[in-house]
């Protein structure tokens, strides 16, 4: 478990090195076999036989964690309480005044493990690219809670803790010294053990400011009124922000606020009762689920077809040099590969390039590449007019305007080019990929990947297989999806496939309620602090009302005469046909847009849909939003649309901004309590109609105990 | 047995501009200030100090230079008895209106015979909010409880009942008018008291803060003084609570809100035969009060409720009442109350208000009690009411009537 060495100079060098795992994890177990070293540290100390103590990494992490399995399956609130109590106990005891103790940190160390790095006197880290540092506890609904809230803020002040912990990042090596939560580099392992050593040579004793007479809060405390004023409008943005919808920010800054008041031992029992709550919160058990359960279960590859070996894109060809293909482009870039984007004419390809290249350069200036990265991206770059330097690549992506006739013509084009072992996609919203594939020689390699607008911030592709689309071509494209850094689902070629026909409910329930004599103002906000990502009516706009009544259209072919019209498609005609306010591409729909780009409701709204609602409630709006996307993403698994929960869960909040907090389309059924909601459900059918009624395959599960909801479906 | 509640004198310092450089009271602490009206009380009234019961004295910053319950500190200061017990107390802005109420439960319970209530407030040293507290940092309590600064609350309700900046200014050109006309004419003569050095060289004898220079054009000028603040996210707090509002129109100045003063004010009230004992000439009689809590983040919309409160328990309606003091914390709760009670324009604050002359926070309810009576007196009408907006969303009223 931890390797215990000491030198010729009284330097003990402690070795984390956990049993059967590949990477070190702090838990419940790693502080006891702690304890048995520390005393023996002691006794080393009390014999004049210690110098110092240099902790550092047997495998390629340092330390990361929480172990998340054990944290969950933990029976109760004390117990938490307890398990955080403990930690923070044995970091304590490894900095009180004494010994000098340096943390050598030759790999990746996040959470908790971090928190072990705060807890020594000094910090080296060795300046690897691959190796991050911080605390992401909050991308999970957590905060620290075994002293890194605290530490941090006596190192960094209230308001730049407050700003490292609530952003989760995770920092390289050189951020973290430049954010100031480490020390020191080092280029080689040697060095920092060099490093190490001679640090704590030039010391007797390690002693933190706050073991101080004179320590200060760098900054100042929440007693100062400037403190103060800043933590006000610190939580005052955090409403902004996220409508209060997410407790650990809350807390992080509480505990800060708190924690500046009081002694430094206090300040970590209080950041441990706010950890212990966080813990054993909805929000955090959701947030956990999505982003480290469905998304591990997703990155291990559940859902790729076996038996195939690992794809491994170099060069990918782009039809079209729009928002599209340019978008796609860039994060081809930003992930090694070489590009080749064509558009009808060189000049059109051009412009597309030129977006490309303005993105990096704000991606320079924010400091997220550098200027050696940017470098190399502009050297893989290369516009076309022909399909013929299509020739190498390993896959073509077609991203031109959405008409089939011409999406057939390109891809004809690109067909020619392309040899056996490429395969072919098509960036399509609506138009089926079966029917398009038809039109090729090689249909079975053809695939549609959808990707979302801005497609480097939208961590999502879609993958659709039609009829003839190979497991294969499948199992590529599912490679080529993660070789980008993207999350992959993989979904039946239906109408509007997962995502679109899923997002479509919440903007066709909002624009039901205005029908109903609902404010749009009060739409617009209440889509907000459900925690949507943009209200209702301002999504149908952007999404243009035309294309949302073409989807209506294909539901209703398919469905034929089971086909149940929402009451809502109504609006969505008188606003394009009589109102002539089709969207946001016009200037013109449920809102007025400028060319500045500020938009504001448009003012006679209320004359064709009059305000009649004087009163509402707060609760049944927020709940028709989120229900009528659940249940509507639960018929996509009864039609086996999507097969996992894992996809469904992160296909929506990556897609469309599904609320993270509720951990996803699926989780939120757990999350209300399934025979709750399905009571809910009826209660809404009953005053807003059958498209609230619970689909057989949920009333079923439920009743049979069986959650979440599994697919129906046949594989893709 | 109820005894009734006299209003035997009022009595209270010039309001200063509450600015170090400009203020001229920025150099007299806060104790002195207090000790100085005692004194001034005591002498105008010939009143042998033992026989008063209590000082109660509402101050919205009770720390540092107004700390360690200042109104004790002020009776010593002031040579009074010290058989005088004093207390402070915090009803924020209606502070010195609640001590005025406590002061007449107290005597209409009979316990008490005579009780000298009022307040004080120098925000030139001790500035508003120095005593922190949990309802505006503590940012577990305000994301709950959905806290926004009152700017914004008198922000959320302009927006709401559809005012514009043009009424709003308009309101406070006639505070400005209304209390220039006032102190030109010397209706403040009566109760204000000047303060003068430890040598007795005069520093400031009238309301400083007025500005009768002011225009609509002057006013239109300035900018919003609360943008800033909704923008950094109280603006979401407050449509938390009232989602139906597609924004919040930031339309409160430094020139439609009240402004940052210094001052003092007493209020000496008893029963009738103590009255009688000590000589003592009834100028009013408190007839009854309303006391009450209101939603929390619009804040400002206390009064109201709490005016028909106390109408209630008067026996009483609005059209009962001669006239009217609301303080001008913001023009826009001044308007609403307005609104909702049917106040004709010129029943109310009809000598100007906290936007003309300044609110210093703990002492601004006894002065509004001291303006409305002395009004009264100088019109020959009988009845009156006085009310304030307060801080987490309260409402404090109380209704005079001449004997």
């Amino acid at each position: 478990m931890i390797q215990y060495k000491k030198d010729t100079d009284n330097i003990v060098t402690l070795t984390l090195d956990m049993d059967q795992r590949n990477i070190n994890i702090i838990n419940h177990r790693i502080g006891q076999a702690f304890v048995p070293i520390l005393q023996h540290l002691k006794d080393e100390k009390a014999k004049g036989q210690l110098r110092g103590i240099i902790i550092t990494s047997a495998k390629k992490n340092f330390l990361v964690g929480g172990d998340l399995d054990h944290l969950y399956n933990e029976a109760s609130m004390a117990e938490s309480f307890e398990f955080s109590q403990t930690l923070q106990d044995f970091f304590r005891d490894l900095e009180r005044p004494g010994v000098p103790v340096v943390a050598a940190i030759n790999g990746t160390t996040l959470g908790t493990g971090f928190c072990l790095a705060l807890a020594c006197h000094h910090r080296i880290v060795l300046n690897r690219p691959d190796i991050r540092l911080g605390h992401p506890e909050v991308t999970l609904g957590l905060m620290p809670g075994s002293g890194g809230v605290i530490r941090l803020m006596w190192l960094l002040g209230i308001e730049k803790a407050f700003a490292v912990l609530t952003s989760g990042r995770r920092y390289r090596p050189e951020e973290a010294l430049a954010v100031g939560i480490i020390d020191e580099l080092a280029s080689t392992e040697t060095e920092m053990m060099e490093r190490a050593r001679l640090w704590l040579k030039e010391r007797q004793e390690g002693r933190r400011r706050w073991d101080t007479a004179d320590g200060r809060i760098p900054e100042g405390t929440a007693r100062d009124h400037s403190i103060a004023r800043k933590i006000q409008i610190l939580a005052a943005g955090l409403i902004r922000d996220n409508h209060g919808n997410y407790p650990a920010p809350r807390a992080i800054l509480t505990t800060l606020s708190e924690g500046s008041k009081v002694d430094f031992d206090t300040a970590c029992r209080i950041e441990s009762r706010y950890f212990a709550e966080l813990v054993r919160s909805k929000e955090a058990r959701n947030m956990t689920k999505a982003f480290w359960f469905d998304f591990q279960s997703i990155k291990s590859g559940e859902r790729r077809p076996k038996g195939f070996g690992r794809f491994r894109a170099r060069k990918v060809g782009i039809i079209g040099a729009g928002m599209m293909g340019s978008g796609i482009a860039l994060t081809c870039l930003l992930h090694g590969l070489e590009v080749i984007l064509k558009d009808v004419s060189k000049p059109i390809a051009d412009r597309g390039k030129e977006y490309t290249l303005g993105r990096l350069k704000a991606l320079l200036q924010s400091g997220t590449i550098t200027a050696e990265d940017e470098k190399n991206m502009l050297a893989r770059i290369h516009t076309s007019e022909s399909s013929e330097d299509f020739i190498s690549c390993d896959l073509v992506i077609e991203a031109v305007f959405e008409n089939a006739m011409v999406k057939t013509k390109v891809i004809k084009e690109a067909e020619m080019f392309m040899d056996q072992y490429a395969f072919l996609a098509s960036n399509t919203v609506s138009i089926p990929i079966t029917e398009l594939g038809k039109n090729f020689n090689r249909s079975d390699n053809f695939v549609g990947l959808h990707f979302f607008a801005p497609v480097d911030e939208v961590p999502l592709v879609e993958i659709v297989k039609g009829q003839q689309t190979s497991e294969e071509t499948i199992a590529r494209a599912y490679d080529f999806v993660r070789t980008i850094g993207k999350t992959p689902i993989i979904v039946k070629d239906t109408w509007g496939f997962y995502v679109s026909r899923v997002r479509n409910t919440f903007l066709l329930e909002g624009i039901q309620m205005l029908k109903e004599g609902y404010s749009p103002a009060l739409i617009e906000n209440l889509s907000l602090q459900a925690g949507m990502p943009i209200g209702a009516l301002a999504l149908a706009d952007s999404l243009s009302l035309p294309m949302v009544l073409k989807y209506e259209g294909q539901a209703a072919a398919f469905y034929g005469n089971k086909y149940i019209q929402h009451p809502a498609v109504g609006v969505l005609t008188q606003m394009v046909d009589e109102l002539g306010r089709p969207g946001k591409t016009k200037l013109a729909g449920f809102y007025d847009y400028q060319i500045d780009g500020s938009s504001q409701l448009w003012q006679q709204l209320g004359e064709h849909f009059p305000v009649q609602q004087q009163t509402a409630d707060r609760r049944e709006i927020i709940e028709r939003f989120l229900f009528a996307q659940v249940i509507e993403a639960v018929w996509c698994m009864q039609e086996g649309i999507i097969q996992t929960v894992a996809e469904a869960n992160l296909g929506s909040i990556y897609g469309w901004g599904f609320p993270s907090y509720k951990g996803g389309v699926l989780q939120y059924v757990n999350d209300y309590g399934p025979k709750a909601f399905i009571d809910r459900c009826r209660h809404y059918e009953s005053l807003h109609g059958p498209r609230f009624k619970v689909p057989s395959l949920l009333r079923k599960q439920v009743e049979k105990g069986e959650l979440p909801p599994k697919s129906n479906g046949t594989s893709g | 047995m109820i005894q009734e509640a006299y209003i035997y004198d009022a009595v209270r310092t010039p309001r200063a501009r509450g600015k170090r450089g400009s203020g001229s009271l920025y150099e007299v602490r806060p104790v002195a200030l207090l000790a100085h009206i005692l004194k001034a009380l005591q002498e105008r009234n010939d009143l042998d100090t033992g026989s008063v019961d209590d000082l109660l004295i509402g101050c919205v910053s009770p720390v540092d230079d107004q700390g360690a319950n200042i109104a004790k500190a002020a009776l010593l200061y002031a040579d009074w008895s010290y058989k005088v017990a004093g207390m402070q107390l915090n009803r924020f802005c209606a502070s010195g209106l609640e001590a005025v109420n406590l002061a007449a439960a107290k005597v209409r319970s009979g316990w008490d015979q005579l009780v000298v209530a009022g307040g004080v407030e120098s925000m030139s040293r001790v500035p508003i909010e120095s005593d922190g507290g949990a309802l505006l940092f503590d940012p577990d309590v305000m994301t709950k409880t959905s806290y926004i600064p009152q700017g914004v609350s008198a922000d959320l309700i302009a927006t709401i009942e559809g005012f514009t900046r043009e009424t709003l200014d308009a309101y406070a050109l006639q505070s400005q008018q209304r209390a220039w006309h006032a102190q030109e004419n010397a209706y403040f003569q009566r109760s204000i008291i000047p303060v003068y050095d430890r040598n007795g060289l005069l520093i400031v004898d009238k309301d400083e803060h007025i500005r009768p220079n002011t225009s609509m054009e002057k006013l239109a000028t300035l900018p919003a003084a609360f943008e800033k603040a909704g923008a950094a996210g109280f603006d979401a707090v407050a449509m938390r609570k009232y989602p139906q509002l597609e924004r919040i129109h930031h339309l409160h100045t430094a020139g439609n809100s009240s402004g940052i003063v210094d001052g003092a004010a007493l209020v000496l009230i008893g029963n009738r035969e103590q009255g009688e004992a000590l000589g003592l000439q009834a100028r009013a009689r408190i007839l009854s009060v309303g006391t009450l809590g209101s939603e929390p983040t619009i804040m400002l919309q206390g009064p109201a409720p709490a005016a028909r409160l106390a109408l209630q328990r008067a026996g009483m309606s609005a059209a009962d009442i001669d006239l009217w003091e609301m303080n001008e914390a913001f023009a826009s709760p001044v308007l609403k109350f307005q609104r909702e009670l049917e106040i004709e324009d010129d029943r109310l604050n009809v000598n100007g208000g906290a936007i003309a002359m300044g609110h210093p926070l703990g002492a601004t309810g006894a002065m509004l009690l001291g303006t409305l009576l002395d009004e009264l007196e100088r019109r020959d009408l009988q009845t009156g009411l006085v009310t304030l907006c307060v801080g987490g969303g309260m409402g404090v009223a109380t209704i005079i009537e001449r004997v």
